[in-house]
C-alpha cells in the first residue's frame, strides 16, 4: 500500500479490558479507516513496545496522534521513546470530560454512548490531522527493509 | 509571596502492587473522607485509598457554599472511570468555601487526596462531638488495609 500522502500516525492505546482503552482503539479505527484514510495510517503500540524496526520507522516518518486510555500515557511515551514526534496526544478521560454525555461502559464491545466518544474523538484529531501541513514527498514511507 | 506547605506525615501499607497512605494528622469517617481542623473550619477530603479504589476522577461536584449538612449525609459525588459515588459528610456544619482546583481539574484529587485535591471547608456545628465518632489515623489505617487486602485476594 502506498503511503505518499500520509500526514500522520495513529497510535492507541493497547490496553485490553480497559473501557477507555476500547475508546481510543475504537477512535482510532474511526480515523484511520473512514475519517482520514489517506492522510493517515494505524501502527500498533505493541509493536513499539517490542522494538519492531518497521513500527519505529513509521513513526519516525511521520507526526503521531497518541490516544491514551489512562494516565500512564503509554502510546505517548513509546511514540517519544521509538524517535517519533507527538503532535496531538489526546487523553480518552479528558476526551469525556469535554463530552459528558458520552459516558463509555463495556470492553468488548463499548456501548453507544462509548461509541459516540470514540466517534467524537475521531473528529477531534481529524481536524489536528487536517492542521497538519501537507505531506511532503516521501513522508510516510518505510525506510526499514 | 512565599507560600510554605507542611507536610503531613503518613502511615504507609503496601498490598499487592498498590501503595496506599493514610495522613496521619487527620481524622477519617467509614468510607474514607477525612477531616482535618483548621480553627473554627474543618477541611474534608478523600483518602488515598478511597481515591484508588475509586478510579480516576472524571468529574466531581460538591455541595454550594451556604448549604448546611449533617454527619452522615451526602456533601459531594465524584464520577470516576469505574464508578458513580456519593461522599459523605465526616462532620455536621454548613459548606463555607469548596475547592475550585476540584472542578476545574478534578485529577488533583487523584494527584494529592491529602494536599491540593480537597474537597471542601465546613464550618462545624459540633465538632467535638462529630471528631468522637470518627476514626483515628492509625484505626482507619487497619480498616483500609483490611479492605485492600480483602480486595486484593480476590483478583
Amino acid at each position: 500500500m502506498s503511503m505518499s500522502g500520509r500526514k500522520a500516525v495513529v497510535v492507541p492505546c493497547s490496553g485490553i479490558g480497559k473501557t477507555y482503552g476500547t475508546v481510543a482503539r475504537e477512535a482510532a479505527y474511526i480515523l484511520t479507516e473512514d475519517l482520514r484514510p489517506a492522510e493517515t495510517g494505524l501502527v500498533a503500540l505493541s509493536l513499539l513496545v517490542m522494538g519492531d524496526a518497521a513500527a519505529r520507522d513509521e513513526v519516525a516518518a511521520c507526526p503521531a496522534i497518541t490516544l491514551d486510555g489512562c494516565k500512564l500515557a503509554c502510546a505517548t511515551k513509546m511514540v517519544r521513546e521509538s524517535g517519533g514526534t507527538v503532535a496531538k496526544e489526546l487523553d480518552m478521560l479528558d476526551a469525556f470530560r469535554r463530552n459528558r454525555a458520552f459516558k463509555p461502559q463495556g470492553i468488548a464491545e463499548l456501548n453507544e454512548a462509548g461509541r459516540m466518544l470514540a466517534q467524537a474523538v475521531a473528529e477531534e484529531a481529524s481536524a489536528v490531522v487536517d492542521s497538519l501541513p501537507p505531506a511532503t514527498p516521501g513522508q510516510g514511507e518505510r525506510r526499514h527493509a | 509571596m512565599r507560600k510554605e506547605r507542611i507536610m503531613p506525615e503518613f502511615l504507609e501499607a503496601m498490598v499487592g502492587k498498590f501503595t496506599f497512605t493514610v495522613a496521619l494528622d487527620r481524622q477519617y469517617n467509614a468510607e474514607g473522607v477525612w477531616a482535618l481542623a483548621e480553627g473554627n473550619w474543618v477541611r474534608i477530603g478523600l483518602s488515598d485509598f478511597l481515591q484508588q479504589r475509586s478510579g480516576d476522577v472524571a468529574f466531581a461536584e460538591v455541595r454550594p457554599e451556604g448549604t448546611e449538612v449533617k454527619a452522615g449525609e451526602e456533601v459531594a459525588v465524584i464520577e470516576t472511570i469505574k464508578v458513580n459515588i456519593g461522599l459523605t459528610s465526616p462532620l455536621s456544619g454548613t459548606v463555607v468555601e469548596v475547592n475550585p482546583a476540584v472542578t476545574s481539574a478534578p485529577e488533583a484529587i487523584n494527584q494529592d487526596p491529602y494536599g491540593a485535591g480537597w474537597l471542601a471547608r465546613l464550618e462545624a456545628a459540633h465538632w467535638e462531638a462529630d471528631r468522637a465518632q470518627l476514626l483515628t489515623a492509625a484505626a482507619y489505617f487497619d480498616k483500609m488495609k483490611g479492605e485492600a487486602e480483602e480486595e486484593s485476594s480476590k483478583v
